[in-house]
């Protein structure tokens, strides 16, 4: 019995990788489908007063066994010059809350006046989550003329897009007076992260369905006419889709013990099938098909930024050579597993290894899903600095973790080209440049490589019996970097090993990784640091959520419309 | 007005940086004050307090001299909650081994207990200090109040004692949910605004790195 060691952080944690990282059955989403159809929750429509000009309320409410919860949209008419994804917008196509509970009119009547403003609104501990989304005013337009004219929407057309709104933002854990995370943590359906957040999306999913079928169906009234029902299996091809910019590139670095239990689990996952020894033929058979229909997936996946071009083009390379060696390769020989991800290591671009671990996962839920326990992090136990540490110790941990930093020729002015700061306009998160922008005096401590090198050097003439806190006494501009070095000493995924203020950074890597965990598909770079992505594509419908469709369903079925 | 305590915690940390504080120390001034709002303690409005009293004082001033005195005492005569707190924090095995840590002149005491509540978390015994009359008892988790609670929020305590271990007796269970009046958010919103780059029309195109529009 052989056990896969875990892989390196060395080698995980670089950007390039965390850049390539693919959806899997430890994503947020998929974790959350599973469980509502395990529990068998039931969803309703509850409300939906909306005019024919796009204007009004809906609800959608769905019922855990011991709780509700409720999707309150709010529908508007926003002429387009107004229309931006960007934090600093004002104004939207929707917004939404998600209700702990079933609202009252009292409570719709408070959201009313809150919801639409967004960040200059309040909500109270009674919501969850605050969100807005824009129109993706092409696939919008299209869409409903065609239902409105009486045919189908272009499949074609759909497939280009993936979805018919796209998120800017989906705020949960306490933001805007909303309820704190502690609140709720303690429900069992929100024991893994981000699953209020996931929710909140795949109701919203259900509510741009309706409303682009009452659209279709005023327009068509309009002209006397009726028009025609969106096909169920079309609209389930239909994602909604999220528009992120930097703000998500910082929660990486600022929650790192929260960020090693990601990784720690799809590496734990990684490592238990990689250990399997013989795999069943039901297994292999499984692995196959979901192989062919992850081809139709990435099929269907375009991008125009010229990164992501060079990605796609190396990753369907990869699935060539993949669909050869599997062809020739007896998957029911020992620890087949193991052999095909080290050939991948070998062989295949860092964007097709990492598309292959994420399928490996796939045939072994009974070995993988119960590591979904393990992704949420309580931070105060680690939030304290052990001051009794030796210099010599932190020395030796900082040689450890950021042996790379420590290299790195920091005066160097490309190697701290930029610098991230927070703007005073809706506090918007930007990237600017270190050399040519006055930002550096309002500077984010979002380059630990940086940091931890400075620490490094300054240690330099202190005796290794010193202890750490008496260091920091004296030092206490080093005390982030102590910390992140002893969070990392116990937790060795949650840093990420590279520069992040280089003059080559993409911040989009930092996305696609988080996005990716969500169980975001077609991520589709803007430019460095702003993305596009699908979430929920081809996921069945609330009410047509069962135990038999809850799972792969993003993988598109080979005879059905595709997504 | 009723915050969350991640807005209390978001707001206490740019605040505390904006008023010199390095970032690490930001951060456990945030963490700190979030855990005593938990527990319903005016932690925000002392912080502000606090922040006003020290802003951009070089820190060496208000430290502890020597962590191996007896009594710890800041050069400029007071100490600072934040930074004695950390130190404290920093000590807890230290505070066990030797039983108790005695503080002169410690600015806004009651800032520098949930540095006690870490140190409790660390050394899985309750943590307990006195001032003034006023016993405070934690083991990271809960919070329990003896004597005279009028001196929880006083300006300066002539002498503070830490010790451990402590015994719990009786305890507040936090209510996860802070109450700020919008003149001490305001109050921190001056010290946060410091941390903010100004808008400039580049910012706002590059920095972001898309478009104002999205029409597609």
């Amino acid at each position: 019995m052989m056990n896969v060691p875990l892989r390196d952080p060395d080698t995980v944690m670089r950007l390039v990788r965390l850049g390539s990282l693919h959806q899997s059955r430890l994503s947020f989403m998929r974790i959350l489908t599973r469980r509502m159809a395990r529990e068998k929750w039931r969803f309703a429509q509850t409300e939906f007063h909306i005019n024919d000009r796009g204007e009004g309320h809906a609800v959608y409410t769905a019922y855990a066994p011991d709780h509700a919860y409720s999707l309150i949209a709010f529908a508007h008419n926003l002429p387009n010059e107004k229309r931006s994804d960007r934090v600093i917008a004002e104004a939207w196509d929707a917004t939404f809350t998600l209700f702990d509970g079933i609202p009252t009119p009292k409570d719709i009547a408070r959201l009313a006046q809150n919801i639409p403003l967004q960040e200059a609104g309040r909500v109270t501990s009674t919501e969850l989550s605050v969100s807005r989304a824009n129109r993706s005013v092409r696939l919008w337009d299209h869409v409903v003329s065609a239902l409105a004219a009486g045919h189908q929407p272009s499949q074609d057309q759909i497939d280009r897009v993936g979805y018919l709104m796209r998120t800017t933002a989906v705020y949960g854990s306490g933001k805007l007076g909303a309820a704190d995370r502690e609140m709720i943590a303690d429900r069992p359906e929100f024991a893994v992260p981000f699953q209020v957040e996931m929710l909140s999306v795949y109701l919203t999913r259900w509510f741009v369905r309706d409303l682009v079928q009452h659209m279709a169906d005023c327009q068509a009234a309009e002209a006397g006419n009726t028009a025609a029902n969106l096909d169920s299996a079309i609209a389930r091809s239909i994602g909604i889709g999220n528009s992120t910019g930097l703000g998500m590139a910082p929660f990486l670095l600022n929650h790192p013990v929260l960020f090693n239990n990601w990784i720690a689990a799809r590496e734990a996952a990684l490592s238990r099938v990689r250990s399997v020894e013989n795999a069943t033929p039901e297994a292999i058979a499984l692995f196959r098909a979901l192989f062919a229909r992850n081809l139709q997936l990435l099929g269907n996946w375009r991008s125009g930024h010229p990164v992501q071009v060079t990605k796609l083009e190396a990753l369907r390379d990869d699935t060539t050579r993949l669909q050869n060696y599997l062809s020739e390769m007896d998957l029911a020989a020992p620890y087949a597993w193991d052999a095909l991800y080290r050939w991948a290591e070998a062989h295949l671009s860092t964007e097709g290894q990492e598309w292959i671990v994420s399928l490996l996962l796939e045939p072994y839920g009974e070995i993988v899903d119960s590591l979904a326990e393990t992704m949420a992090a309580d931070n105060t136990a680690t939030f304290r600095i052990a001051g009794k540490m030796s210099l010599g110790e932190l020395r030796s941990l900082l040689e450890n973790i950021y042996g790379w930093a420590i290299e790195t020729d920091w005066a160097e002015p490309a190697n701290k080209a930029r610098a991230w700061y927070v703007s005073e306009e809706k506090l918007e998160p930007r990237l600017g440049e270190r050399f040519k922008e006055p930002i550096e005096a309002f500077e984010q401590p979002l380059a630990p490589g940086r940091d931890a090198a400075e620490l490094y050097a300054c240690l330099a003439h202190w005796p290794s019996d010193a202890t750490v806190a008496n260091f920091l006494l004296r030092h206490p501009e080093h005390r982030h970097s102590v910390r992140r070095s002893q969070i990392v000493g116990r937790a060795p995924y949650a840093e990420i090993r590279d520069n992040t203020i280089s003059d080559q950074i993409m911040p989009i890597d930092m996305l696609r990784c988080k996005l990716a965990f969500f169980g975001a598909t077609k991520f589709d770079p803007r430019s460095d640091r702003w993305v596009r992505i699908c979430l929920y594509g081809n996921a069945p419908m609330p009410p047509e959520l069962t135990q038999e469709n809850c799972d792969y369903w993003v993988y598109p079925d080979l005879d059905e419309v595709s997504a | 007005m009723s915050h969350s305590l991640n807005e209390i915690e978001a707001m206490s940390k740019r605040a505390a940086r904006g008023s010199g504080l390095s970032w690490g120390l930001a951060e456990e001034a945030a963490k700190g004050t979030r855990w005593l709002s938990a527990f319903n303690l005016p932690g925000a409005a002392l912080l502000a307090q606090l922040l006003e009293m020290n802003d951009r004082l070089p820190l060496v001033d208000v430290s502890p001299v020597s962590l191996r005195a007896t009594f710890w005492r800041a050069p400029s005569g007071r100490l600072s909650p934040l930074i004695a707190g950390a130190s404290l924090s920093d000590c807890a095995v230290q505070l066990m081994e030797r039983g108790s840590i005695t503080m002169e002149h410690l600015c806004v005491p009651l800032l520098a207990v949930p540095f006690m509540g870490g140190a409790a978390l660390r050394l899985q015994n309750p943590v307990a200090v006195a001032w003034d009359g006023l016993k405070l008892t934690t083991d990271g988790h809960h919070l329990s109040l003896e004597g005279d609670t009028e001196k929880l929020t006083i300006n300066l305590a002539e002498r503070v004692t830490f010790y451990a271990p402590a015994e719990m007796i009786g305890h507040r269970k936090p209510v996860i949910r802070a109450n700020v009046s919008p003149e001490d958010w305001d109050r921190l919103a001056i010290f946060a605004h410091r941390t903010f780059a100004p808008a400039t029309e580049e910012s706002r195109l590059r920095g972001a790195g898309a478009g104002l529009n999205d029409n597609d």
